[in-house]
């Protein structure tokens, strides 16, 4: 019996592969349980679902480009949080459709399970023709197994393109929130700290760029003749100044145990992607490289999660704590009008960037201790500042929990963003492949076994979080309008002095 | 046409007018694509040469001078990527994995001596009365053509950006060139010496082979570099002046290296004359370029059209007419020099291959060690 035409004759579809049979496949199968798919990294009992497609058939249709990565979700997770999921995804003005997901899911564990019957079925029919047969009967199972197997190709084909299109629409879902997390648009983002005031001026003050211009420190207008608008030249004291910044924050950071890194500034777009950014996207703040799937980064965050993409880490080694130095390039796609202003909104810029890998029960403890040691730098420039927990709406896809930073800038009359701490728990880690072995709890006994595998866990996702030490233009803003006096000069934190050879005032030259 | 004429008289003369102006576009429109040829042919003419320069190809360069020996070790020594394995300096192979070949990362106290060379520089060049810069890393590709580059050519070093006419900068040459572009200077403001700070990107389309091995031959990179506009009568000075800063911050170092004075075969398009350093690098067993010091006199100006106006010889009589602009002469170009004061990478090779101990330890240059908070030894950790 030709066991594959029960699934052929509900369609229209011949004995050649159509695009979607899976289709009238699945409208005409009764559903069952869903089996648990494991995924090929944890073999053992995972409480997480993947996708499994190592089945090592045909990659799709004719012309079909496959997804260079996939993360690795967990749809049984998703599945059985729907609500909590779908409500999340509300709060955070998400455009992943999760009743997509679900629909795709559906099919998938529908599809898989007919796959596999169909595979028990060839296999069955591959046995029979072991033992001494009538040459008719051999006939007939060698067409039989050739149908189950045509049909299986299709089918298998079929199955990776599902799978493709529900890893596509799953991987848009964005991370879970902290319970914490004030729900709502910018607005409702909640105070959690406040350092210094206002300073009161006895004299007109002006803003950074008129103190800038009469302080040679920066060129905005030839900038804009060889590179475009929003670029520019530092000068002079701004050198030294932007070089201040970077080598104290380095040092200060890594006496806390980060270690310092200086990393590349172009990138393969996969590696974007895994971070949780969106090159391709229309009005992208990415750059890309010609005639190559390279991209500029935005923040060495990118860089610095990639070095130890696809790796399992011995959890004697975490935390990893980075300190990171590089430039960053932002197109600002959209971002139009006042608030663009001179340094304010540039398209390159340094930063030094602190980023940690480490165990899910510690991530909320890192995050308090990366907000705390911007708001120690911060507060001992003199800034003053707010430390803002974002709202739901303001979150962005990768991360769990944001605090923000804004700092006074009284020539531009408001408070600007000059740094911000995700926790973005294991978001980026399931895309980047980042896992950790946890260490045995007890030590190995008189076992026979060799090695730590046997007594340690199945691999687990780490967590990480990425936090802006400095932002270089946004403090040159700040110090110049929050520090300068009424004869024009600025005087500079005291921190600095020691990187700028002592120098504690920037004064106006005769020129 | 003008007039009073006979109707047929005016007729006539109004067809001949209309036949002159066809043709006058037709020929019109001949003229601007033969000056654009033109234009482009002639433009591909490199500078000229300064008459001392040998002639020949890369084995015809001139020694200048050389300072410094080859040290002798009495222990086996390693290249500069075993020193930086041992010493965790650098991760190439993750940096393979998220970027790809010829990218790296620098680790620990190789963040550290990259922070210090440039500081060092910036403020060893700046007291010579170079004003410090940190420029654009990404131009628009025009500025790129008129510094003498060719980021369109087949095997180009430059990378493009996607959408758009700009480029990613292979060295701050181009935009501190480009800050004066469509300038007139006072003859008075010269020279203008700059000292930019900027990270340098370059594709190495076309270079493969041992030469490539580690931090010699990278797609990214640090650099301290310092750009001279002057007027023509110095640049030979200012070149030489260039040239001697490159040594004096290179001996410093305690490094061993020869000044060469480039050949005809190995000039590039803008240069009339070029001073290469080549430094020792044991571990590689070779001596490797470390630093350029080109003379580009007007090659570059009159691309990117900088000119000065020479001031005037005398002060101006009782002449009636006012302003300066009687009695200084014409715009003349300016003459631009560039000078590699540091690139990092190379002179990281440098400082580890040369300063190895037996214990595979890395001997910190003076200079640099208040820039490292007085760091006098990289020692391999116990990990």
């Amino acid at each position: 019996m030709l066991t594959c035409g029960r699934f052929i004759s509900s369609s229209a579809a011949t004995s050649t592969a159509s695009f979607f049979p899976f289709r009238t496949l699945t409208r005409s199968l009764v559903r069952r349980p869903a089996p648990h798919l494991l995924s090929s990294a944890s073999a053992a009992a995972a409480t997480a679902v993947e996708l499994d497609t190592n089945d090592g058939s045909a990659g799709g249709g004719a012309g079909v480009v496959r997804p260079q990565w996939k993360a690795a979700i967990d749809f049984k997770w998703i599945r059985d949080n729907r609500d909590a999921v779908a409500d999340n995804i509300r709060t955070r003005n998400s455009t992943a459709n999760l009743d997509l997901v679900f629909e795709l899911y559906d099919q998938y564990l529908t599809l898989q399970k007919e796959v596999e019957r169909l595979r028990a079925e060839r296999n069955a029919v591959a046995n029979k023709m072991k033992g001494k047969l009538d040459p008719s009967v051999r006939q007939a199972l060698v067409e039989e197994g050739k149908n189950l197997k045509e049909g299986l190709i299709a089918l298998e084909e079929d199955l990776v393109q599902l799978t493709d299109k529900l890893q596509l629409e799953a991987q848009s879902i964005p991370n879970t929130t902290h319970p914490d997390v004030p729900v709502g648009g910018e607005e409702s983002s909640v105070l959690r700290k406040e350092v210094g005031s206002q300073r009161s001026f006895n004299f007109a003050i002006k803003d950074h760029l008129q103190l800038g211009k009469e302080l040679d420190l920066f060129d905005f207008d030839a900038a804009a003749e060889v590179s475009g608008s929003k670029f520019y030249y530092l000068k002079n004291e701004a050198v030294l100044l932007e070089m201040a910044l970077v080598n104290w924050a380095i040092s200060e950071v890594s006496k806390k145990g980060f270690t310092p890194l200086i990393t590349p500034e172009i990138v393969r777009s996969s590696v974007v992607e895994k971070c949780g950014f969106q090159p391709r996207a229309k009005n992208t703040q990415v750059y890309s490289i010609e005639d190559s799937d390279q991209c500029l980064i935005g923040t060495a965050e990118i860089p610095v999660g990639g070095i130890h993409m696809d790796s399992i880490l011995a959890e004697s080694a975490l935390p990893l704590k980075y300190v990171a130095y590089s430039h960053c390039f932002r197109t600002e796609a959209g971002a139009a009008g006042a608030a663009t202003r001179g340094l304010y909104r540039v398209h390159q810029f340094s930063k030094v960037e602190m980023f940690i890998f480490c165990r899910p029960e510690e991530s909320g403890k890192w995050h308090e201790e990366l907000i705390t040691i911007e708001e120690d730098l911060y507060a001992s420039l003199g800034l003053h500042f707010k430390t803002l927990d974002m709202a739901t709406g303001d979150l962005g896809a990768p991360a769990y929990r944001k605090f923000d930073i804004e700092a006074w800038m009284p020539g531009l009359e408001r408070y600007g963003e000059i740094s911000s701490a995700s926790n973005c728990t294991d978001y980026q880690s399931r895309r980047l492949g980042i896992r950790y072995r946890p260490s045995p709890s007890e030590p190995p006994s008189t076992s026979t076994k060799k090695g730590k595998g046997a007594a340690s866990g199945p691999t687990q996702f780490v967590h990480t979080l990425n936090a802006t030490a400095v932002a270089v233009p946004r403090l040159i803003v700040c110090i110049l309008e929050n520090f300068q006096q009424g004869d024009g000069s600025i005087v500079v934190p005291e921190p600095l002095r020691p990187y700028m050879g002592g120098l504690e005032l920037l004064s106006p030259k005769f020129k | 046409m003008k007039g009073k004429l006979d109707p047929s008289v005016r007729q006539a003369l109004v067809e001949e007018g209309k036949n002159l102006k066809e043709g006058l576009i037709a020929l019109e429109e001949d003229l601007v694509q033969l000056t654009d040829k033109l234009q482009l042919e002639a433009q591909s003419i490199p500078n000229t040469t300064h008459p001392d320069v040998p002639v020949g190809g890369e084995e015809s360069s001139v020694l200048r001078k050389e300072v410094g020996s080859q040290r002798s070790f009495n222990f086996a020594i390693k290249d500069h990527l075993q020193l930086g394995k041992e010493l965790d300096l650098f991760d190439f192979d993750a940096a393979a994995e998220v970027s790809g070949s010829k990218f790296y990362y620098l680790k620990n106290e190789a963040v550290l001596l990259e922070m210090a060379l440039v500081n060092w520089a910036i403020s060893e060049v700046s007291k010579k009365g170079f004003t410090p810069l940190i420029t654009p890393e990404i131009v628009r590709s025009s500025v790129v053509e008129k510094c003498g580059f060719q980021p369109r050519a087949k095997n180009t070093q430059v990378y493009s950006i996607e959408d758009s006419d700009q480029c990613l900068i292979g060295t701050a040459e181009i935009p501190v060139g480009g800050i004066h572009m469509d300038s007139i200077l006072a003859e008075s403001a010269l020279p203008l010496k700059y000292v930019a700070y900027s990270h340098c990107f370059r594709t190495e389309a076309g270079a493969a082979g041992a030469a490539t091995r580690g931090l010699y031959r990278v797609h990214q990179f640090s650099k301290v570099e310092m750009f001279i506009f002057c007027r023509p009568e110095e640049s030979g000075k200012w070149h030489e002046e260039l040239i001697t800063i490159e040594e004096d911050l290179y001996a410093s170092l305690g490094l061993h290296f020869k000044t060469l004075d480039m050949a005809t075969g190995d000039l590039g398009a803008p240069a009339y004359r070029k001073f290469d350093i080549e430094a020792w690098m044991p571990g590689l067993e070779r001596y490797g370029e470390i630093s350029s010091a080109s003379n580009c006199t007007d090659y570059q100006s009159r691309r990117l059209g900088i000119r000065y106006r020479p001031s005037p010889s005398e002060p101006p009589s009782t002449s009636t007419k006012k302003g300066k602009g009687a009695a200084s002469g014409p715009t003349q170009f300016v003459h631009t020099l560039n000078a590699t004061a540091v690139a990092v990478p190379r002179l990281i090779v440098c400082i580890l291959e040369n300063f190895q101990q037996g214990d595979g330890s890395i001997v910190v240059p003076e200079p640099l060690r208040p820039y490292m908070g007085g760091l006098e030894l990289l020692s391999p950790k116990f990990k």
